[in-house]
């Protein structure tokens, strides 16, 4: 994975600087498989996923030039795009609010150069050995985009114990984030 | 300004995963804008995001289907050409003095000037955003010195200081400041010396007031 995160924000800085399509398409073949499962996880069929994906890498390829490797990965970038258009897909009033979705302007995060350091330690790897039940909130908050409410209603867990085993276990991932630099 | 009073990190990770309601999405929104803190830890919730992304494990494929996305992927690249530079919104701009924050715009408008309040009572003033998708939106104008009845809340309540400032239990909250309570709160808001105090506020259950007039005044309030 660290290397691997390496690897891929190498690709991208050239494709930012010389617009390689061959270079941008190598992202795209590692990465769009799993921008769709991500799509798909969070319940989009599989003819909307594919689509939504198609219009991510486009959009990652008009502002390619704006990549940073010190602001973030390619796989940070390709989330919020992605979550982004998924979002947009579902809400009712075109005019609600979306988050940002280009790379900070400033480089953000706990310590320096967080996120380049904190790829290079496989925060993968950090989210497995979270315990089971944090692990498990981590993940359909990400991969579900489940509310507190949902989960708590879903686990059948007060909707306070909720929050407090995602602020756990998001602060132990921090935590190490900050060790980590 | 700093903010003094953060949202929960529970909530930065509910934002970053796209699982607000755009109600409350809008109030944390307006708050990250000035809030340096709580953007360094949406940034850290959004790697994340992107860990887990590129940890996603895809089945083995259907190499024809794959090839048909790769070439149509090719083709669009080459309609599509790069931008030259990154495009950022509001380079140097100052503050419009009379614009009201970009997450509020669809609710509210972007004028501060063109708010229509509605009066709810001696000092205390409301605007509630009309089209929503479930959660309520409100604007509120409390004067100096009035403050909310003692209340608690069926779920969650976000709120941001937008101007003004208020104390109760929990503190001194000033504007900049988001108060981010659960169902356990039970609080009396209080308005602080000077000027009034107004807070944009989310709420995805109606709030419990328990005595017995603030009872009967909640229907009227409508909250």
């Amino acid at each position: 994975m660290s290397e691997d995160a390496r690897y891929w924000s190498w690709q991208m800085t050239a494709v930012a600087r010389t617009g390689d399509r061959e270079g941008f398409l190598r992202i795209y073949d590692h990465f769009a498989p799993r921008v769709r499962l991500y799509l798909k996880g969070l319940g989009s069929p599989e003819a909307v996923a594919e689509e939504l994906t198609q219009e991510a890498f486009l959009r990652l390829w008009q502002n390619a030039a704006g990549f940073d490797a010190a602001r973030g990965s390619v796989s940070t970038w390709l989330f919020r795009i992605a979550r982004n258009l998924h979002i947009d897909r579902i809400r009712r009033e075109p005019e609600w609010y979306l988050m940002p979705e280009d790379q900070p302007e400033e480089r953000e995060g706990y310590g320096t150069s967080a996120e380049s350091h904190a790829d290079c330690v496989d925060l993968g790897a950090r989210i497995e050995s979270l315990p089971a039940v944090q692990g498990r909130l981590i993940r359909m908050s990400y991969f579900e985009a489940k509310s507190h409410q949902e989960i708590a209603d879903e686990l059948g867990m007060p909707l306070g114990t909720v929050k407090s085993y995602l602020r756990r276990a998001f602060l132990k991932l921090q935590s190490r984030m900050q060790d980590s630099v | 300004m700093t903010p003094r009073h953060h949202l929960d990190e529970a909530t930065v990770v509910s934002y970053a995963t796209g699982a607000l309601s755009p109600e409350m999405a809008a109030v944390a929104a307006t708050h990250l804008e000035l809030c340096h803190h709580c953007r360094a830890v949406l940034a850290s919730a959004e790697r994340v995001g992107g860990a887990l992304l590129g940890q996603q494990k895809p089945r083995p494929v259907d190499v024809d289907r794959e090839r048909r996305l790769r070439d149509a992927m090719a083709e669009r690249l080459d309609a599509t050409p790069a931008r030259g530079g990154f495009v950022r919104d509001a380079p140097d701009l100052p503050a419009d003095p009379d614009g009201l924050p970009k997450p509020l715009h669809a609710y509210f408008g972007r004028s501060w000037r063109a708010l229509k309040w509605r009066w709810m009572g001696p000092g205390v003033e409301m605007i509630r955003a009309a089209r929503t998708s479930g959660d309520t939106l409100i604007l509120l104008r409390i004067g100096p010195g009035k403050g909310m009845p003692v209340h608690g809340h069926g779920s969650t309540e976000l709120t941001h200081i937008l101007r003004g400032a208020y104390e109760d239990e929990l503190g001194h909250f000033s504007a900049g400041d988001v108060a981010d309570l659960g169902p356990d709160v039970t609080h009396r808001p209080v308005t602080s010396p000077g000027g009034p105090c107004i807070c944009v506020a989310a709420l995805d259950a109606p709030l419990r007031f328990p005595g017995w007039f603030a009872r009967a005044v909640q229907p009227l309030v409508g909250l």
